[in-house]
């Protein structure tokens, strides 16, 4: 019964669905949508789930007087609150997100939008400073993924294509001092001879690179996300799909359980 | 007034939870608690408003005005009696706070594992698989060599990249080489969705940024 | 030299964050706006748009919420003004609860800026939980899933909705993403039901809806707070997203010298040891 069942929901509700999508006459086409329409109430409920451990954590931790206590009266006294005010809305106004109503005038414009907004707008100092502790060119590959980071975020904002050059300058005389030093420690003729010559190369390349990016870089950063990208992306997500279909037949066959436990 | 006193309170804990930048401390902490205890009672407003009253109560709600609670039992047509297979669901969904009866809550989650299970499928399957593996098969020649040469790219991207995805234990022979021109490709998709995650972050401080200066002190002056 | 090296491949973290900070503050206590071309994803979107005949339907998606507010509400208000000033009619749901509101506040400021008239013009129904199966219901009648408005109306006492059923009543469905259910608007009301659609997304996402693009599963793409600007311009009513521009210019100049001045750092030391 605690096993045997739930397999069985799982099942059936999951079969009927991929049968539907193969036949969609009669009965299945209408099992289907009653399917769904029945997914959409029960699934409301699991909005609710861990809101009860949330809760019962920030309970414990006021029983227990702890250090953090004062914050979880916060939390707490917050979530009684506003959920005393959106009932009162609700009531008053037919719905708590009514254009009136003052749960929605007052507390998710003035106090819940800015909370989650700023929140939110904290990544961007962080992922500045990641950029700068954490991108280092490594390899072939990091250096690529540096390239490509580099074009789009040039490439995608007005004006980009006047300060590429004079990073691409930067970079193409750090290239060839650090083949100049590279072929200075090297013994063998031949490594010499291939280091000096980057050097020379990059030299020789900052001025057409420079041009080339002034005038074409917003095509170039085009050209990054239309081509390249976008078949590594539709690779990846094929990929991704597949495994996510793997996984959903093990889960209607019942071969993969956990969610059970 | 009112709507000065919580732009006040908009701008206070906008500061707030900046304040974290320099580091933790009891104001930032203040503003997370409250955002994470309203987010709480929002999915429980947003359970009821937006689910119960219109799907579980609505159904119910003519014949209970015309015959009230105890007459309404044998007017009940089919769609009422029918919504007693969700509403019995989700009754058990609730009972995992009932630790007697908490095993009944699997029924629920069973059902809901399985719908997203074959949804999953067959969305993935019609919806992006089959199409986007027909978008691939593209001319490799179309008669201007910079289509052709984007065509040739678009179709080795997307075949490198499977071959990477699939065979990432052995990396030898054909394969092996495959599954390197792979990973270039994935690094130039990854490089570009860094790109636009850095756009995307920006825009969220400007949007910060815009309110203080704009509509919090601008409101001042 | 050594000491310099070491310096600048460690700089403090409130250094940069006081740089961001500067970044973004300038630009936009300057006002300086940047011209530039909209990118044709965009303009093919807005073609789209314009192309439609007057008093068709537009069902909008709201499918984010305050975390990605300053890119995707800018939008929203201009591209609601778009299909008002187009006399389309605006049918909105969404499936972020949380962000649910933020639709309803731009679909009635910019209503009650245009003179548009609730349930004849426009209609909010709000939200059911189930992303994929509120989608595929609706291809089949949309008041198996919304027999009611948000404030509990019925559908049929709304002149808008009296003659739409499911998706064949509807000529373009605008999502507004954040996350993934742009993809269960093109993998169930594109693929099952042939919907038309255009996303509008924050840039996190764009970089994964390309491959729709191509494929001609969507019309549209906008994407970020650039793909915002570029619809300003095509609109002619150039607002927060252009002018957010320059501040993103700035910055991103910024990131990419940081990254540099990183490497620099990185590669000496490394030449060092």
């Amino acid at each position: 019964m605690k096993k045997e069942v739930p397999l069985a929901i799982t099942f059936i509700s999951g079969f009927l669905l991929i049968v539907a999508l193969f036949i969609p006459h009669e009965p299945f086409g209408s099992l289907q949508e009653r399917f769904n329409d029945w997914y959409i109430i029960v699934s409301g409920f699991t909005l609710i789930l861990g809101v009860d451990s949330l809760i019962l954590y920030h309970w414990r931790k006021i029983k227990r007087k702890e250090k953090e206590a004062p914050y979880s009266i916060i939390l707490i006294s917050t979530f009684v609150i506003v959920l005393a005010w959106g009932i009162y809305s609700g009531v008053k106004y037919g719905n708590p997100f009514a254009p009136a109503s003052s749960f929605l005038r007052y507390f998710y414009t003035y106090m819940f939008v800015p909370l989650q907004a700023t929140m939110f707008s904290l990544l961007a100092f962080f992922i500045a400073s990641a950029a700068y502790r954490a991108f280092r060119a490594r390899g072939l590959n990091a250096t690529l993924l540096l390239i490509s980071a580099g074009i789009v975020m040039l490439g995608r904002v007005p004006k980009g294509e006047e300060a590429a050059p004079y990073f691409i300058g930067i970079t193409l005389i750090l290239l060839a001092i650090v083949s100049v030093l590279e072929g200075v420690s090297r013994v063998e003729v031949y490594e010499k001879i291939i280091f000096f010559g980057l050097a020379v190369v990059s030299i020789i390349a900052i001025f057409p690179a420079a041009w080339f990016l002034k005038f074409n870089l917003p095509r170039l950063a085009d050209w990054v996300m239309n081509v390249p990208q976008l078949g590594a992306k539709r690779g990846l997500f094929i990929g991704i799909w597949l495994g996510a279909i793997a996984m959903a037949i093990r889960i209607i066959l019942g071969i993969e359980r956990t969610y059970l436990k | 007034m009112i709507d000065t006193i919580f732009l006040w309170i908009a701008a206070g804990l906008t500061l707030a939870i900046f304040s974290f930048l320099y580091k933790d401390n009891p104001f930032y902490k203040v503003a997370e608690h409250i955002y994470v205890g309203s987010a709480a009672s929002f999915w429980f407003l947003y359970l009821w408003f937006f689910d119960v009253e219109p799907k579980i109560l609505g159904p119910f709600k003519e014949v209970f005005h015309a015959y009230g609670f105890w007459g309404m039992w044998a007017h009940f047509g089919a769609t009422q009696w029918i919504l007693f297979i969700p509403i019995f669901l989700s009754i058990c969904m609730l009972l995992r706070f009932i630790p007697p009866v908490a095993w009944l809550s699997r029924w629920a989650i069973a059902f809901t594992v399985g719908m997203a299970a074959g949804l999953g499928i067959t969305g993935a399957l019609q919806g992006y698989i089959v199409p986007q593996t027909q978008a691939t098969l593209l001319p490799v020649w179309s008669g201007d060599l910079l289509t052709s040469f984007n065509n040739i790219i678009i179709i080795v991207a997307t075949l490198t990249t499977l071959v990477y995805f699939f065979f990432s234990r052995e990396h030898k022979g054909i394969i092996g080489g495959f599954a390197k021109i792979g990973i270039t490709f994935i690094m130039i998709a990854f490089g570009a969705s860094f790109g636009y995650t850095v756009m995307a972050r920006i825009s969220l401080l400007i949007g910060r940024i815009h309110f203080l200066i704009f509509e919090w002190l601008g409101s001042l002056f | 030299m050594r000491e310099f090296f070491e310096r600048i491949s460690k700089i403090d973290r409130r250094i940069i964050y006081l740089l961001v900070f500067i970044g973004v503050t300038i630009p936009l206590l300057t006002r300086k706006g940047f011209e530039f071309k909209p990118l044709q994803e965009v303009e093919t979107a807005y073609n789209f748009i314009e192309s439609l005949p007057e008093g068709s339907n537009v069902l909008v998606s709201i499918d984010y919420d305050a975390a990605s507010m300053p890119e995707l509400q800018p939008l929203l208000e201009v591209m609601l003004r778009h299909l008002f000033r187009r006399n389309l009619k605006v049918i909105m749901l969404g499936h972020w609860p949380l962000g649910l509101p933020l639709g309803q506040i731009a679909l009635e400021k910019i209503a009650k800026e245009m003179g548009r008239k609730y349930g004849e013009d426009y209609v909010f129904l709000g939200y059911r939980p189930g992303i994929a199966a509120v989608i595929l219901n609706i291809g089949k009648e949309i008041r198996g899933v919304f027999d009611v408005d948000y404030r509990g109306i019925y559908l049929d006492s709304l002149p808008i909705m009296r003659n739409v059923h499911n998706y064949s009543d509807i000529a373009l469905l605008i999502g507004f993403e954040a996350g993934s259910v742009g993809d269960f608007w093109v993998q169930f009301a594109q693929a099952r039901f042939n919907q038309k659609i255009i996303l509008t997304s924050t840039a996190v996402v764009t970089p994964d809806l390309y491959p729709y693009y191509q494929a001609k599963q969507i019309v549209g793409l906008i994407g970020g707070l650039r793909g915002a600007a570029d619809y300003e311009i095509l609109v002619k009513k150039k607002g927060f997203a252009y002018a957010g521009m320059t501040a993103q210019t700035i910055i991103h100049i910024i990131i990419v010298a940081l990254i540099l001045i990183g490497n620099i750092g990185y590669l000496a030391m490394r030449r060092v040891r």
